[in-house]
């Protein structure tokens, strides 16, 4: 029953490997810069999925304990370049995830009492709450501006200081990695597997020995702490805090990233942190609709794919097993062309309505990588029939995919 | 005093006003299997949730190996030693069989609220699991998700549930409700075999599964128990003729 050590050590490795090689294949400043992010969104969204995916609570405050853990980081990286404390760089996550802790044990003790609506109003109330603080309690939340600070000044770690992107994405790769493997481990003790329970089912959690508040008390904190920490990566990577990394929208950004990973799968929210950011910063590089696409990813995924991305992947598994992936090739195949069209389409009407709306001065416009005239009919009405037939031809392929999905998860005498 | 298991002494319950239950008193001797019947809406599952927290009594006592737990939470009436399934199948469905029964062992087994121990290095524990899924006859279903078994399956899943950590006294609400012949039979054996030496209280409409497996029977009607007797005691009972047993009887 028992696997080796070193079977179980094995996906760490990998992962660590990865961690390690990716900064050389992506070298470019950007790129660092977006994995940074990336490895913040994980361990944030990871912690989410503490509540939401293991424990059954949802939150719309979550961002509160990432800002609050942020803040004080960056408090205390002033109080280190003041030298009136000494702490390396490395070591401040973990200042920021006590805090995390600490406002969570706070909140917990009151919000956990129920899970469902009344979980989410209270995480909705305190969120809001610690938004207007940010703006009245100056002298700790700075205002407006936010509060800054310095990572080099801190004293150095092996020579190491920190001043480059690079540097500082070593130190967010570690911690993610560290985060996640504690939040696996957690995941396998009995109040973790009981968290599960609570989630499935909390009265019988409750007739069977547990106390769910209590339950879902001890996870909620894990999650305020794995929150915080992300807060002080934030705080290292960015060098400022502001009332933004802490108020509902980015809470709701915690959530919509989470929930496209999906929240049934502990690796879900790594996807999601991982498609979200993404989003986030390439698309919106390209487009200032970014969270209207984000919005509709959303919508769908909620609609057409409940387990998120990673459920996607797990329901192909099924197939996988029984030898019939192939028997999905083709079908998939046909109906990618009609449904690039069919994207394609809408997404170039979309943007050529903004621009028409918010540029309209300016004739040309730039789509995909060519140039064209947005006053001629051509465009319009080539976006328009991409729209309609792809949409159309999909519908009809989309029969196509359903009839092959039942022929190749089909087994005979066994409910799924 | 001391062989007493269970002991209802004048429970009583309103709802809004209404009296649900009107003065309950039954004492369960320790290791009998003890049966309690009546028609619908007697107030058996009523009792049931009186006796184990999930509703607070209004008044009366009830005594568990002679100590107090009126009003107790549920998962403290659990942890004193007594433990229950309910009529409608409570299990954790996005749970694998195998989870579910060792979830329902960690905190007999002293596990508690620990989050520096891993389950998988638990050898007792998993052992124990292992254990009670080969007695419930699951061990081909052991990591299939409990929502997607079949309902016999998730009834025995639910009795599992109930009787894993070894808690003295069992309550079993409908064990076999809406089961076939052979469901019932599977259902009655495993409830024989997991309950020895231990006191069950079994709510039953199956009269067949009640006087097989029953030592004693309470009678309740609109709140009152009416007779309490062996098997041939109640069946001859000339009030709970009346009250139930005739109509109840002829269905057999």
């Amino acid at each position: 029953m028992q696997k080796s050590v070193f079977s179980s050590a094995l996906p760490w490795i990998f992962a660590a490997a990865i961690l390690i090689v990716l900064p050389f294949i992506f070298t470019g400043g950007g790129s660092i810069t977006i994995m940074n992010q990336i490895g913040i969104t994980i361990v944030l969204a990871m912690s989410y999925n503490m509540l939401l995916g293991q424990g059954g609570m949802l939150s719309f405050g979550h961002a509160v304990y990432m800002g609050i853990g942020g803040f004080v980081a960056v408090h205390v990286m002033n109080i280190v370049e003041n030298e009136y404390l000494w702490l390396p760089l490395p070591f401040l996550p973990l200042v920021g995830g006590l805090v995390g802790l600490g406002f969570a044990t706070i909140v917990g003790s009151f919000s956990t009492r129920k899970a469902g609506t009344v979980f989410a109003m209270i995480s909705l109330g305190i969120g809001e709450l610690i938004a207007a603080c940010c703006i009245i309690i100056t002298v700790f939340f700075g205002g407006e501006e936010g509060i800054s600070g310095d990572r080099t000044m801190a004293p150095s770690t092996f020579g190491i200081e920190f001043i480059s992107q690079k540097e500082v994405y070593f130190l967010i790769a570690f911690w993610v990695l560290l985060s996640i493997f504690v939040m696996y481990l957690f995941t396998q003790t009995p109040v973790g597997k009981m968290a599960n329970a609570v989630r499935d089912n909390p009265e019988r959690a409750e007739f069977v020995g547990y106390s769910q508040r209590w339950v879902r008390y001890v996870s909620f904190c894990g999650a305020g702490f794995f929150a915080g920490v992300a807060g002080a990566l934030f705080a290292i990577n960015y060098e400022i805090l502001t009332e933004q990394n802490l108020n509902t929208v980015m809470s709701f950004q915690v959530l919509l990233a989470t929930y496209i990973g999906g929240v049934g799968f502990f690796l879900g929210p790594v996807f999601g942190a991982v498609l979200f950011t993404i989003l986030q910063t390439v698309i919106g590089l390209q487009t200032d609709l970014w969270a209207l696409y984000t919005g509709i990813v959303f919508v769908l995924m909620v609609m057409f794919l409940p387990t998120g991305l990673t459920g996607l992947f797990a329901m192909h598994l099924i197939p996988l097993q029984l030898g019939r992936l192939g028997m999905l090739i083709k079908p998939y195949a046909k109906i990618f062309v009609p449904g690039l069209a069919f994207v394609v389409g809408s997404i170039a009407l979309i943007e050529l309505i903004n621009h028409v709306r918010h540029h309209g001065e300016e004739q040309f416009m730039t789509l995909f990588w060519i140039e064209f005239d947005t006053t001629s009919f051509l465009p319009w009405a080539l976006f328009l029939i991409m729209l309609g037939v792809g949409f159309y031809v999909s519908r009809v392929f989309a029969k196509e995919v359903a009839e092959a999905w039942g022929e190749a998860t089909f087994v005979e005498g066994e409910r799924r | 005093m001391a062989t007493e298991a269970l002991k209802l002494d004048n429970v009583k319950k309103n709802f809004a006003g209404t009296e649900i239950i009107r003065g309950l008193n039954l004492s369960v001797t320790k290791n009998e299997r003890h049966a309690v019947i009546g028609p619908n809406g007697a107030g058996k599952s009523t009792a049931y949730n009186l006796i184990t927290g999930r509703y607070q009594v209004s008044s009366g006592r009830v005594f568990l190996n002679g100590e107090d737990i009126t009003n107790l939470e549920p998962y403290e009436v659990k942890r004193k030693g007594l433990s229950r399934s309910f009529q409608i199948t409570n299990i954790f469905p996005k749970m694998s069989v195998f989870e579910n029964v060792r979830c329902s062992l960690l905190w007999a087994m002293g596990y508690k609220y620990s989050f520096w121990k891993m389950v998988g290095n638990q050898t007792a524990l998993n052992e124990d699991a292992e254990k009670i899924i080969e007695e419930l006859n699951l061990k081909d279903r052991r990591n299939t998700l409990a929502g997607v078994l079949s309902y016999a399956e998730q009834r025995a899943l639910e009795i599992g549930i109930t009787i894993a950590g070894g808690s003295e006294v069992i309550l079993l609400d409908e064990p076999t409700a809406g089961m076939s012949v052979s469901e019932t039979e599977y259902i009655v054996g495993l409830i024989r075999k997991v309950t020895e030496g231990k006191t069950l209280l079994v709510v039953e409409h199956d009269m067949g599964v009640v006087f097989d497996l029953a030592d004693r029977i309470s009678v309740l009607v609109y709140g009152e128990i009416i007779a309490t007797g062996t098997p041939t005691e109640v069946k001859e009972n000339q009030a709970v003729q009346e009250a139930y047993l005739g109509a109840a009887m002829e269905e057999h």
